[in-house]
């Protein structure tokens, strides 16, 4: 069957023009107008001083903004047309736009890249997200470096969290991709990650792009591909993570980005991660940095009722997807006061995998069971916050590392369930 | 005159018996049918039955959340109801078809408009069970969405959805039927605009800070003092 | 076949760099000279070239391959007698090829008569010839040139008990210019040669004649004064006769030099040089043009001087330091290489003795807007020998044949200036006139094709040029026009095939012609020009309204 193609002859025009590069640098934007002249001026400065010799692009895949962003990101080409734009430069740096969309997905724009990154041959490549502000101002050299000269196929990042910052992933993806695929890659889900063209040839060709949720969490599902490809990973510290826009209130899409696309993935991964036990680290590079652990005000109270209104309002929803077990566990810590309140570490891994299995039978629409897991995560943010709030950064670590092995220890149970009543 | 009246009695007998003759091979014929008729409907509830099965009709009607609704009715599943269902239609049709055989008149029309009627009584079937299957998705999704943004109460916001769609997919089913048409609208029209004003009311008094909230958000920028004590899940 | 009496004719010559003593040795003492250079003309005048530019031939103790210069009115004995190179200047002359000479003003050898009695005594008339001092301290802002063998510009003379000055070897003292005597000399000796019937002057080191207090003594008004005198006296007496400048400075420096007309004809165009062997090897475009756009324009008498090598090592003195690594680290692999801010190799060698790149710079060469020079034995695709000391390691005998001593000498083999290089791809054996006359695909048929080329239209020599920008920074594109006469240039930088669209709806209505093939190609309409190209490839297209 012949797809139309999703990209434009204008683009395609554009590729031509640029020709076989070494290094490529994706941008998935969308009324980014207000930050991504820095971004794009930081990372022309980059190619320059790190990888002058090297033929480079930058490729905007761009969702349809209509404040100049697109401009912006090819304002900073340095080429022979407009002499003043860099004398210091070795070569002509072209950077391209392409609208993928009317509106933004990520998964449209990422697939944009891959495309030009396979069309372009280039050698290595580096997403970056225009939302993340404040990391360091090395990340590009960060990323690309292990890919370029090391060999390796994937570069996660690492930052640098306030330690009750991202508790989506060090509480539910990082230990679950752990245990089950074995692999202990920190941020599965990530912003920004570099990548061998050989990989993103890979994945382009998979057949994600029309699994629906319009793409969200594609990134996760480019992780795990390079974990089951057997391609070469290693993480780099980037530095502190900070959010343009402080975002606590949009959870739900948080969730189906990180745990929606993990389900939804384990269908197809099935007999890679059925079979593996234990989990491998991955090498690290760059200076280990602390977590931040200034205290920062959390609205403990709202997190606890929601949880319990929550398990009390979803009952009937519930019903379907948890064990009889677990959610008559789960009510009992409903009705606790704030002081006894407290999610442990078995039970949210039990919850958790029993929601992966619901997912898996679709025991009702597989969105509504993602969006039932939102709750369920507020208490168990609760109980960390509490565990933790006086703990050092070695403390929150180890915390950490103990739900990591709950969730490797609990894995036959998963696979027990995820069989029942096929 | 006892010959006129035996005469008349044998004739009437004869008659009778002609009568008889005449109508015999035509009740032969309906009994005939009646039991062709069993045995066809009883080959096509199988058949649909098996296909049910291999196409899990079970599984999504208990998602629709008309299992839920037969347990309670305490009738049997809705694979087997439905089988059973066609099983009583196609027969109903042959003894329908062999009643009409016998050439009674009146009976006829009745026959006629009953088949006329049959389609009918299909695509409401059909609309229920698919409003149903949509009433019990919007009710749940409604529900995870009020849970999920704090509103209060939204077991009655769910319950609301799903008065409202099922309200909705039976004025059209009983329209479709043909069965007191403008009444069901007027009643359906009434009752939704009396759910909607309620509602509103509800919203504007009790959500009032909610909607402020929720139109601050979307349309005034520059003012993200929002949710400073929330942690980033990311 | 007489000269052309156009007093222009340097705008369309092709001239053809050469030292006597490398090219033909008829006298066997392993050595070149000028009866063996005239007996090689006929094969020039076949290569297509219309002027010889001779490198010094004069008296030396050739410590700096005859750019010290002991007697500017003779020729060294191992390359003959005056009598030998009027015969030769003559012949040249026959066969429509003038002939250049070298002209070193700035300075002569510490052996010439001049200098030998500057020094004797602080009283000598000819004291003042030369730049003395007491001290060592005087003209600090001046940079050193020869940087890998001098430490500082002034030297210590024993005999006079004072420092001279030298912006460059040590044993080369330069000649006072402010001494009007010195001046006088020195046209004098200019016109010793014009009567003879010279054609052309190479000044070698012209931005450096004239020295004052802080100022880096180089460029200044004072050595323009000079010149332009020279310039004078030329046009009064010898009109037609042409002043090559050689300085190597960026083309905004160089500017002066041309005046108004009135001071030289023509200047080395030295920051392009080494742009071009870096497009090709980043396989963008970017530095040539850009440096074509900082090129100033010139008087329309005046004209550049392109080359893709010389005697001298390729410089990198013009360039940035990220541009000087890439460079070195690309092309001069080897320290050996490197030599004074420059890589010492010649052509074939450079571009990996790649057939393709080799056609693609000399197309470069002929097509951008200048008087290209043909290196001698670049147009044989002759190797280079870098273990022999200094720059001689390009300046070995010409290889004529297979046969004995490459068929340069009839000397022994160890009597030979320089040796031959003898490796199995660049030794005489196979690369040599013989064979690639014999061979119609060989190197040498290609240069006379495309020297007959550029030589059937006067587009390339004056007409003007005008970029054109194709978005794909690979292909170097441009188009020359002179009245009614236009070609369109296309080069094709990287080692891959391409395809470009070129924009040119000026030009709506012209059909294109290949020039070397003659074929028609398309004609030019509103959409974009599609033109595929294979690896190095270059078109040079008529564009031809009919």
């Amino acid at each position: 069957m012949a797809e139309e193609s999703f990209l434009t002859d204008d683009f395609l025009r554009q590729l031509i023009n640029v020709g076989e590069v070494d290094i490529l640098v994706g941008l998935p934007t969308h009324n980014n107008a207000k930050t991504i002249g820095s971004i794009v001026h930081t990372i022309q400065s980059d190619i320059l001083r790190c990888f002058p010799r090297e033929r480079a692009v930058i490729i905007n895949a761009d969702g349809g903004s209509r404040d100049g962003t697109p401009e912006l990101v090819t304002g900073v080409s340095i080429d022979d047309v407009r002499p003043a734009s860099n004398p210091y430069a070795l070569r002509t740096l072209h950077s391209i736009s392409t609208r993928y969309a009317p509106s933004p997905s990520s998964g449209g724009a990422l697939r944009t890249i891959l495309a030009a990154a396979e069309l372009l041959r280039a050698k290595a490549c580096v997403v970056r997200s225009p939302e993340s502000a404040n990391i360091e101002s090395e990340w590009l050299s960060k990323l690309l470096r292990p890919i370029h000269r090391d060999g390796f196929d994937l570069v996660t990042p690492i930052y640098r969290r306030h330690k009750f910052e991202g508790l989506l992933i060090t509480n539910l993806l990082y230990p679950m991709v752990r245990a089950l695929y074995g692999v202990r890659i920190r941020e599965a889900y990530m912003p920004e990650f570099g990548f061998s063209g050989r990989l993103g040839s890979q994945f382009l060709g998979q057949n994600v792009w029309n699994d629906g949720a319009d793409g969200a969490g594609v990134e996760l599902r480019f992780t795990l591909a390079a974990i089951t490809g057997g391609y070469r990973i290693c993480q780099s510290l980037l530095g502190d993570k900070e959010h343009i826009e402080r975002r606590g209130a949009d959870l739900v899409p948080a969730l189906r980005q990180t745990a929606g696309a993990l389900f939804s993935a384990l269908e197809a991964d099935f007999p890679v991660w059925s079979s593996v036990t234990g989990s491998q680290s991955v090498p690290t590079t760059g200076t280990d940095q602390e977590v931040s652990l200034e205290p920062v005000r959390v609205n403990r109270k709202r997190l606890r009722e929601m949880f319990s209104t929550g398990v009390a309002e979803l009952d009937s929803v519930f019903q379907s997807i948890l064990s009889p077990s677990t959610l008559a566990e789960l009510q009992r810590i409903a009705r606790l006061g704030e002081e006894e309140f407290h999610y442990p570490a078995e039970l949210w891994v039990r919850t958790v995998y029993e929601f992966a299995a619901a997912y898996h039978k679709s025991v009702i629409s597989r969105d509504h069971i993602i969006q039932a897991l939102a709750p369920l995560f507020r208490g168990r943010v609760f109980t960390f916050v509490i565990e933790n709030r006086n703990a050092s950064a070695d403390d929150v670590e180890n915390n950490i590392e103990g739900l990591c092995l709950e969730f490797e220890r609990l894995k036959p149970y998963l696979l027990q369930i995820w069989k029942s009543g096929e | 005159m006892r010959e006129m009246i035996i005469s008349e009695l044998s004739q009437a007998l004869q008659e009778l018996a002609r009568g008889f003759a005449h109508f015999l091979p035509r009740l032969i014929v309906m009994l005939i049918l009646i039991f062709v008729g069993w045995v066809i409907a009883y080959v096509v509830k199988v058949a649909l039955r098996s296909i049910l099965r291999l196409i899990k009709f079970d599984k999504l009607s208990e998602k629709a959340g008309a299992s839920q609704l037969l347990t309670k009715a305490a009738l049997p599943s809705a694979t087997e109801l439905l089988s059973r269902l066609v099983f009583w239609v196609v027969w109903l049709g042959f003894i329908l078809l062999g009643v009409r055989v016998l050439g009674i008149l009146g009976l006829q029309e009745q026959i006629a408009r009953f088949f006329l009627f049959l389609p009918r009584l299909f695509v409401a079937i059909f609309i229920m069970f698919f409003g149903m299957l949509a009433a019990s998705f919007f009710s749940r999704a409604a529900l995870l969405a009020a849970v999920n943004a704090n509103v209060p109460s939204p077991r009655v916001l769910s319950l609301a959805v799903r008065s409202i769609i099922i309200v909705f997919v039976l004025s059209i089913a009983f329209e479709e039927l043909g069965l007191a048409e403008q009444t069901m609208l007027v009643a359906f029209g009434i009752a939704f605009g009396a759910l909607m004003l309620g509602l509103a009311i509800a919203f504007g008094m009790g959500g009032r800070d909610l909607a402020q909230r929720f139109l601050e958000k979307r349309f005034v920028r520059g003012k993200r003092e929002e949710n400073d004590d929330e942690l980033s899940p990311l | 076949m007489p000269l052309n009496r156009d007093v222009l004719w340097y705008k369309d010559a092709i001239i053809y760099q050469v030292h006597v003593r490398t090219f033909h040795d008829s006298n066997g003492d392993g050595i070149g000279d000028f009866p063996g250079l005239e007996a090689k003309l006929d094969y020039l005048q076949e290569l297509g070239i219309s002027a010889i530019w001779l490198m010094p031939f004069f008296p030396s103790p050739l410590r700096d391959d005859g750019y010290d210069i002991a007697d500017y009115v003779s020729v060294h004995s191992s390359y003959g007698t005056l009598e030998d190179f009027r015969k030769f200047l003559g012949s040249a002359h026959d066969r429509g090829i003038r002939v250049i000479i070298e002209m070193v003003l700035n300075h002569t050898s510490d052996q010439h008569p001049w200098f030998q009695e500057s020094r004797s005594s602080r009283d000598n008339p000819r004291r003042d010839w030369y730049v003395w001092s007491d001290t060592n301290t005087r003209y600090k802002g001046a940079r050193i040139i020869f940087l890998d063998t001098e430490t500082s510009n002034w030297a210590w003379d024993p005999i006079s008990k004072s420092y001279y000055w030298h912006r460059f070897f040590s044993h080369q003292p330069d000649l006072n210019y402010d001494n009007p005597a010195v001046r006088e000399q020195m046209w004098n000796v200019m016109k010793f040669w014009l009567e003879m019937g010279v054609d052309a002057f190479r000044l070698d080191a012209v931005p450096y004649l004239v020295e004052r207090e802080g100022t880096n003594c180089e460029n200044l008004p004072e050595t323009h004064g000079v010149l332009k005198e020279l310039r004078r006296k030329l046009d009064e007496e010898f009109p037609g006769r042409m002043l090559l400048a050689e300085a190597n400075q960026w083309p905004a420096d160089l500017r002066p030099y041309f005046g108004d007309g009135d001071e030289f004809h023509m200047a080395f165009h030295f920051p392009l040089m080494p742009r071009m062997f870096m497009g090709v090897k980043l396989e963008d475009r970017k530095p040539i043009t850009e440096i074509l756009q900082q090129t100033p324009e010139i008087p329309p008498s005046c004209q550049w001087s392109l080359f893709l090598r010389n005697h001298d090592e390729l410089t990198l003195e013009m360039v940035t330091d990220t541009e000087r690594d890439y460079m070195y680290d690309t092309y001069a692999g080897s320290k050996t290489m490197r030599l004074n801010l420059g890589i010492r190799r010649r052509l074939a060698p450079l571009l990996d003795n790649d057939r393709r790149r080799i056609e693609l710079m000399n197309g470069m060469l002929m097509s951008l807007p200048g008087t290209p020079i043909i290196y001698y034995g670049d147009e044989i695709g002759m190797g280079d020998n870098i273990n022999l000391g200094d720059r001689n390691g390009v300046r070995t005998p010409m290889q004529w044949s297979g046969g004995r001593n490459g068929g340069f000498s009839t000397a022994d083999p160890e009597r030979l200036y320089a040796p031959l290089i003898e490796d199995p791809v660049y030794g005489y054996p196979a690369v040599n006139v013989l064979r690639q006359t014999e061979t119609e695909h060989s190197l040498l048929y290609w240069m006379r094709r495309i020297i007959t080329v550029r030589r059937s239209t006067a587009v390339f020599g004056r007409g003007s040029i005008e970029f054109l920008y194709p978005a794909s920074h690979r292909i170097l594109a441009y188009v020359r026009r002179l009245g009614n006469e236009a070609v369109l240039v296309v080069n094709n930088l990287s080692s891959t095939a391409q395809a470009v669209e070129l924009d040119l709806r000026r030009y709506k209505g012209n059909i294109l012609i290949e020039m070397s093939g003659k074929n028609i190609f398309p004609r030019v309409s509103d959409v974009p020009y599609l033109l595929t190209m294979g690896p190095y490839q270059f078109y040079w297209f008529w564009l031809r309204r009919i």
